[in-house]
């Protein structure tokens, strides 16, 4: 297939031609990360990072996945638990998020309070 | 009063509510040359609602209970801005009935029920009661006075397993939790309490036996002060995810016109017997189809709904505007005699949340946004490019509704609107609504209310597909355009050195 053409038509709409058929796209944003819209699909395309380490040798730990906000905390340091364990629930858009334990361990610290506000890619709790 | 439109009474209204049900009260007030008064949270400034009204009153901080939720901010604001009614949309205050009556005693009128009736059947449990007296047959369930773990744990021995833990206020979902074994009632009861706590500031509950595979479906009803009640049909909401409502159409494929009347009847029953006044929707629980089909009330809406525009487009009415004539005194502006269905309509709600990744809701700005147009499409937003979607509030940004004259010219017309339907920037549920809406079950119209819990996964799943090279070609051709433009602009940071044609990666 030969290259396709791309026209831009307007803030963020291109029309694709890719030989066979024409495609109305949208992309947004700025920086690394892309997203884009075809035909009601959307994805996110990341910029290759050259000269970033991908694996991260330390545990991720415990993080939120989104902004959210500490209703209960049911385990304590020196704890022990159990692989699918309820560690501590979250409440973000009026509904409870239960995070669970990733794998069986002991838990190290609690990095977080009941009532806190919580923010995503931060831990809430170590393991040791 | 003045002469002139049916709402004469009012002439400045106060929209005590934010996104997309606010933009729709405002925009029926525009047409009854009603003037509008927005109130405002510290996330919502710049929102589309604020910048729609004639006017707005900020009323505190980002958390609803310090904003929305602050009846005692929102009469203020109304007084201060000298609106003379108060419309509460849906959710925050709109089913309170200390937030009707202070309206009532600050001589403001409340565009919904007395505060009499909100109190009837805001109590879940006094509801339950009053139907099964005025003969609307009702699931078998208990409130337990004390509300003691231990009564619970006894209440549903009584009723059976499973059951359905609920909150006595509120509605939404929120709050209900299903119990199929002994062991995890306590637990159930404990995280039902939170949440009807953070979200009604009652933690009052009640148990149900929970009725396995059921539809819901809902009757809207009407009531003005001069004694007239009508139902304006059903409206089918099977398709919910966790009590979450996604998908509703009307009219419901699974009921005869028996049972249509039935339950129609039920609902207006339900209505007198709280001498109702205002848009209402009765929820029912219906198992089986056709003619053999058995209905039970599950409770009573007192407000307007989210779905409301499916009715408004089947059987033709405009249900803010009679909730403004009966709220200024005037009759009901239809009598049952003149309403009727035609053709088919279907509601998604469209969602910040990302079905890939569990249905986690999202947060954060949208950076691109479109809204499908075309006969038969309409959106209800309360967002636009540039918003933040926050945290604080329910992740719902808009509503698609389309209206065909059959299901099938309004499903294929819903999936192609969903497919023009362009949010960039945070994930939405749109790929989740076009897998859903060709599910073959959708397609013969057989979901029931368990179906997306058990197979929502899966059509989530289904969402995750190759992108066409054309896209990627879109992106490369972006990441020109912007490097270009921002390596041209001093005191920008510079291009960015991995944005090169062909840097992409799918």
């Amino acid at each position: 297939m030969a290259d396709p053409s791309v026209t831009a038509i307007g803030a963020g709409w291109y029309l694709v031609d890719d030989g066979e058929r024409r495609w109305r796209v949208a992309v947004a944003g700025e920086g690394d990360t892309q997203w884009v819209f075809v035909d009601g699909q959307v994805e996110t395309i990341e910029a290759p990072k050259p000269g970033r380490r991908r694996a991260r040798s330390t545990d991720p730990g415990v993080m939120s996945p989104m902004p959210a906000t500490v209703v209960a905390i049911h385990v304590a340091p020196g704890q022990t638990v159990a692989e699918g364990e309820t560690l501590i629930v979250l409440e973000a858009m009026k509904m409870e998020l239960p995070i669970r334990a990733p794998r069986a361990g002991v838990v190290k610290t609690v990095a977080c309070a009941k009532g806190d506000l919580v923010q995503p890619g931060v831990n809430l709790l170590e393991f040791e | 009063m003045t002469v002139g439109t049916h709402t004469g009474s009012i002439r400045r209204l106060l929209i005590a509510n934010r996104g997309e049900i606010a933009v729709r009260i405002m925009r029926a007030c525009r047409e009854l040359a009603i003037e509008t008064v927005a109130v405002y949270s510290d996330a919502d400034v710049d929102a589309p609602h604020v910048r729609a009204a004639d006017r707005a009153v900020h009323l505190g901080a980002a958390p609803a209970r310090d904003s929305y939720l602050d009846g005692a901010k929102v009469i203020a604001a109304a007084q201060a801005s000298g609106a003379d009614a108060v419309h509460p949309g849906y959710g925050f205050l709109s089913e309170r009935a200390h937030f009707a009556k202070a309206c009532e005693d600050a001589r403001l009128v409340f565009v919904g029920p007395p505060s009499a009736s909100l109190e009837r059947m805001g109590s879940k449990i006094g509801a339950r009661r009053l139907m099964v007296e005025a003969g609307v047959p009702v699931v078998p369930g208990e409130a337990p006075a004390d509300q003691a773990d231990a009564s619970f744990t006894a209440a549903i021995e009584r009723i059976g397993f499973p059951a359905l833990i609920k909150p006595s206020a509120g509605g939404g979902g929120i709050g209900m939790k299903i119990v199929r074994t002994a062991a995890e009632t306590v637990d159930a009861l404990a995280a039902a309490r939170r949440e009807a706590k953070a979200s009604f500031g009652d933690s009052t509950l009640y148990v149900e036996r929970l009725i396995e595979r059921p539809r819901h479906v809902e009757i809207q009803v009407f009531a003005d002060s001069h004694g007239n009640v009508v139902h304006l049909f059903e409206r089918e909401c099977s398709a919910q995810r966790r009590h979450q409502k996604t998908v509703e159409e009307s009219p419901c494929p699974a009921l005869s016109a028996t049972v249509r009347q039935a339950m129609g009847r039920a609902a207006i029953a339900a209505a007198r017997a709280v001498d109702y006044r205002n848009a209402g929707t009765c929820e029912f629980l219906l198992e089986g189809d056709g003619d053999s089909a058995r209905f039970y009330f599950l409770e009573m809406n007192t407000r307007l709904q989210v779905e409301h525009p499916v009715t408004e487009c089947v059987v033709g009415v405009d249900l803010v505007h009679a909730q403004l004539a009966v709220a200024a005194g005037a009759p009901l502006p239809f009598t049952q005699e003149s309403l009727s269905q035609r053709g088919h309509a279907i509601e998604c709600r469209i969602y910040a949340e990302d079905p890939a990744q569990g249905f986690i809701p999202q947060a954060g700005p949208i950076l691109l946004y479109r809204e499908p147009q075309g006969p038969g499409i309409r959106v209800d937003s309360g967002v636009a490019a540039g918003s933040i979607v926050s945290v604080h509030y329910d992740p719902m940004l808009a509503k698609l509704i389309v209206w065909a004259g059959s299901r099938e010219g309004a499903r294929q017309r819903a999936l192609a609107a969903l497919r023009e339907f362009v949010v960039l920037g945070i994930r939405t549920n749109i790929p989740f609504m076009i897998q859903l809406l060709q599910h073959e079950q959708f397609v013969a119209a057989t979901i029931d209310t368990g179906f997306l819990d058990r197979e929502g996964v899966a059509i989530a799943a289904a969402t995750v597909q190759e992108l066409p090279a054309a896209a990627l070609a879109a992106v490369a051709e972006h990441r020109r355009l912007g490097s270009r433009v921002s390596a041209g602009t001093p005191g920008t940071p510079g291009s960015d050195p991995f944005l090169t044609l062909g840097g992409w990666r799918g």
